[in-house]
């Protein structure tokens, strides 16, 4: 019993010399943000609805900020939204950031009831009418799940109003969509029932949102229904490089057993649809495995990158390069470290981790913050203004972080921007010895950027929408100045 | 000098109390031997695996049990035989195998999910009867794979392993991150 009280008293000791440093770091509410070559410039609470993926869409004279949420907490399931004064579970956030020193709110379309993972509507993508090949040219068409169970289309032409178009239905759980607005294509993270693994793809043509058209269903041979045996790691996102590039960019797992898997779109869309082992491997090029202790969340396809230190060479000057970012899921740091990866894919079927890139830990006592440490999601925006050039990494509680990527064999963190918390910024917890012990603190979700080089982010942990610009050394290496 | 002496004696203390809780903390079950993990790392911690007297089981079981903490389906838990597919460790064993019939509900250590007979191919060409079990807390799994035996009797037998006082102990103990 001695021995005991002893360790304990001593343990903390050991709290006390290492950590002290530590928990002068938690963020308290009405402390500044902290930040390094970026600037906020406008921000908006989204009615305290915690924050999944922000697309955002030149529409008109307008730009507009489409948000997709998680559902609600175990405290406030549905919030209330003070425009209708009712309780609405969380959904699809609008709002017009035309100016963006000034966002304003439009309105809040109610996703699935349920709380976390298992409510709200989590992703969100944006197709003009007049883009796609049998669209009403004047509508503007929001593609955003409905929790786990559908898919939704809606027009949104009159962003204050949106009209329900389609929905997709009868799933068990849906994810990041990919939907090509030049053919339509979409390539949809369901959940289809018969399938044995969560998520996997349902290839429609969306050409006309009106009327959509089933292709096939797709995913990793194991998956299929019927099959026997180990179930490979589920699906959670695609990225097509559309019919120029004819690749699709798939990223299985999430923080664990991850890899890449580079389809052919061409053989994906006019192969054999039957979801047989042979024909669900025959569009499949390659596949990076990564280690079991990292998942694919993204995966960010940059061809034909000029790498300068290879300028002199005679072959292999430019580069077709892969940004792998995976997602952080546990509180504090129980997990192995989960990060950015560039892949060379040069040569396709022997593609190459060249580089990776994290936060350091050190920098701001991350593990001890509270929440989520790691990294979740990029933008995916291939807008000239950053494409190739520089990428933005949502990385939880460090926030957003600016990576110069012109040569990604060595990327370079030029710039990072960690929003204050406030009274409405949710806790997160970790069991200690049986018991939930609690911090509060920035939960960066996820980013994305416009073409005018704004930048934004939003917060799973409720803290809302954060516009951000780059300044100083990050604008000059973006080429901005 | 003194606080690199306070920092020694502290982490020494830490080292000699976590033993001892880990120790306090291993079941005893009689029949039951608990040996090294035997397969590589993967994405999860390594877990606990225990080997069956002849005596008890009739012939050689294996049980493989660990916690997996951080499961996306926190409010479904394991839903499905699906799930037990996906989390059991079955495929650690071999990534062939074939479900004998629809899976079970089973509750254990107040955590509630599934259970599922198999018949596993090995690389040798042997076939072995193996069970697959998933239960969940919240966010979190402890997943059980054991081999050897027969369906029904291997089921019996893992469940009443896994159903000991000091076994459940242990699982609430892991998944409260009070082991590893």
């Amino acid at each position: 019993m001695m021995l005991r009280g002893l360790g304990v008293a001593c343990c903390w000791i050991v709290l006390l010399a290492y950590g002290g440093g530590a928990v002068a770091q938690s963020q308290i509410v009405g402390a500044p943000p902290e930040a390094s070559n970026m600037r906020l410039v406008g921000h908006n609470d989204l009615q305290a609805r915690s924050a999944y993926q922000p697309t955002i869409h030149h529409q008109g004279e307008r730009w507009i900020a489409y948000i997709g949420h998680h559902g609600g907490t175990d405290d406030i399931p549905a919030p209330v939204n003070p425009q209708t004064g009712k309780a609405e579970p969380n959904g699809t956030s609008i709002v017009d950031v035309t100016d963006p020193a000034q966002p304003k709110y439009l309105r809040h379309i109610p996703g699935q009831e349920g709380k976390y993972e298992a409510g709200g509507a989590q992703m969100v993508r944006i197709c003009d009418g007049k883009a796609l090949p049998k669209g009403d040219r004047n509508a503007v068409y929001m593609l955003r799940t409905f929790g786990g169970e559908a898919h939704e289309i809606w027009n949104v032409a009159d962003p204050q109003n949106p009209v329900l178009i389609t929905r997709i239905g009868g799933l068990k759980d849906t994810h990041k969509n990919w939907w090509e607005c030049e053919t339509g294509i979409a390539f949809l993270v369901s959940g289809a029932p018969d399938w044995r693994t969560r998520r996997m793809t349902q290839v429609y043509d969306l050409s006309d949102p009106a009327h959509p058209i089933k292709i096939r269903d797709f995913g990793l041979p194991g998956q299929e229904p019927g099959a026997t045996g180990a179930v490979p790691t589920e699906l959670h996102g695609p990225i097509s490089t559309g019919v120029e590039g004819n690749r699709v960019y798939f990223g299985y797992g999430t923080n664990k057993g991850g890899f890449l898997q580079i389809v052919d779109r061409d053989k994906l869309l006019k192969g054999p649809k039957e979801p047989t082992p042979d024909n669900l491997s025959s569009p499949e090029i390659s596949r990076l495995a990564m280690s079991a202790f990292n998942g694919a969340h993204t995966t960010f396809p940059m061809k034909g990158m000029p790498i300068a230190e290879f300028a002199k060479d005679k072959d292999g000057k430019t580069r077709d390069i892969l940004m792998i970012v995976d997602e952080a899921i546990l509180n504090e740091c129980n997990e192995p470290r989960q990060m950015v990866w560039f892949a060379d894919v040069t040569v396709e079927n022997r593609p190459m981790m060249i580089s990776s890139y994290t936060v350091p830990e050190a920098s701001g006592a991350f593990c001890e913050r509270g929440g989520r440490f790691g990294a979740h999601s990029s933008n995916e925006s291939m807008a000239p203004i950053y494409y190739k050039k520089m990428a933005f990494i949502a990385f939880f509680n460090a926030g957003v972080r600016a990576l110069d990527i012109r040569d990604p064999y060595h990327p370079r963190e030029v710039g990072y921007f960690i929003p204050s918390i406030t009274e409405k910024t949710d806790k997160r917890c970790v069991t200690i010895d049986g018991k939930d012990r609690c911090k509060t603190a920035i939960q960066t979700n996820n980013v994305e950027t416009d073409e005018r080089g704004y930048i934004y982010i939003v917060d799973r942990a409720n803290t809302g929408l954060h516009i951000l610009e780059l300044t100083g050394d990050a604008r000059k290496a973006a080429g901005l100045e | 000098m003194r606080r690199r002496l306070l920092i020694a004696l502290a982490v020494a203390a830490c080292t000699l109390t976590g033993v001892a809780a880990y120790v306090g903390a291993r079941p005893a079950a009689a029949g039951w031997q608990e040996i090294a993990w035997p397969f590589p790392r993967d994405g999860w911690p390594a877990g606990r695996a225990f080997r069956c007297d002849v005596g008890l089981c009739g012939e050689t079981v294996e049980l493989y049990v660990r916690p997996k903490v951080g499961f996306c389906n926190c409010d479904s838990g394991v839903a499905d035989d699906d799930e037990v597919d996906r989390v059991a460790d079955i495929d650690l064993i071999s990534a062939r195998f074939v479900a004998d019939r629809p899976g079970s509900v089973v509750q254990l250590a107040d955590m509630s999910g599934r259970m599922r007979n198999y018949s596993l191919h090995m690389p040798d060409g042997s076939r072995h009867a193996a069970l697959g079990l998933a239960v969940s807390r919240r966010c979190d799994l402890v997943v059980a794979a054991a081999r050897g035996g027969s369906g029904a009797r291997l089921q019996q037998l893992a469940l009443d392993f896994l159903g000991k006082e000091d076994v459940r102990r242990w699982m609430t103990a892991a998944l409260d991150g009070r082991w590893h």
